[in-house]
């Protein structure tokens, strides 16, 4: 106590910065999937849709092609897609995904065109 | 008033001591859990100024989690209501921003159908990081950084090639 007060005389400031330090924890925590564009192709993406269990997944089919979109909001981190599609999907890692709007949270992935 | 003097309104309003009243809507209390564990020694919500309060009318932020069951709208209405302004509304979860229950005769299925949410918190259950980034996010004192993230993983074409 005494010592952060002669330090609040010293600095002017006794607070630190947020996070003062990466939290270690964080890596173990679930995060919403990332997704590899090169690997997402129509019909994969599909499939991905279909397995999702929260529907945060839907796959939209525009003129210039198909694209994914991703409802973070709806996601559960259940992990279901990355075990359906292991070579197109992975862990974004993220945890920090609080919004002021709630259309920040709807992502669109395009996909790939079939093959040539 | 511009945008920069209601933000520098909002951080003089909310950059104090501020006051949570978490409310229930139906959720499976995991969130709950959660939301407990932020004034635990690890996480200590107090040291930013942050407390818990049983009273909405002692409250600036209301933290909403669960699907909005249709039995609990009258109660989250009062609740709102009963709060001094200015006041801001967290949705917390998958559930409370529409993941986990379809809009059907017994739930709404996201927290937006009753109360104006500012702030939207996905996970499931957020952790207690999670929810610190965004009260600080509600009031004001920390970015939002979902903006900027695309979702998307580095493209490593020929390690997917020879994966097939």
């Amino acid at each position: 106590m005494t010592l952060w007060f002669v330090r609040g005389l010293r600095r002017g400031v006794v607070t630190t910065r947020y996070p003062a330090r990466p939290d270690e924890s964080a890596r173990f925590l679930p995060a919403p999937p990332a997704f590899r564009p090169g690997a997402l192709t129509l019909a994969v993406a599909g499939r991905l849709a279909e397995t999702c269990p929260s529907g945060a997944l839907h796959v939209v089919q525009e003129e210039d092609g198909g694209v994914l979109v991703f409802d973070v909001g709806r996601c559960t981190a259940c992990g279901r897609c990355a075990a359906e599609a292991p070579q197109a999907v992975t862990s974004s890692g993220a945890f920090e995904l609080a919004a002021t709007d709630r259309s920040v949270l709807i992502k669109r992935i395009t996909l790939r065109g079939e093959e040539q | 008033m511009t945008e920069e003097e209601l933000r520098t309104a909002i951080a003089r309003q909310f950059g104090r001591s501020l006051h949570i009243r978490t409310l229930d809507t139906g959720s499976c209390a995991v969130c709950e859990q959660e939301i407990r564990l932020l004034a635990a020694p690890h996480y200590d919500l107090h040291r930013l100024g942050f407390f818990f309060t049983p009273a909405p009318r002692h409250a600036d932020l209301l933290l909403v989690t669960g699907p909005m069951i249709r039995a609990f709208e009258v109660a989250a209405r009062k609740t709102y209501d009963a709060m001094p302004g200015p006041k801001v509304v967290v949705a917390v979860g998958a559930c409370a921003l529409g993941g986990v229950y379809p809009a059907d005769p017994f739930t709404h299925g996201t927290v937006d159908a009753v109360l104006p949410v500012d702030v939207w918190i996905p996970g499931c259950p957020p952790s207690p990081l999670a929810l610190l980034h965004g009260l600080g996010v509600a009031v004001g004192r920390l970015a939002e950084k979902v903006r900027d993230l695309p979702f998307t993983a580095e493209d490593d074409l020929e390690r997917v090639r020879g994966a097939r």
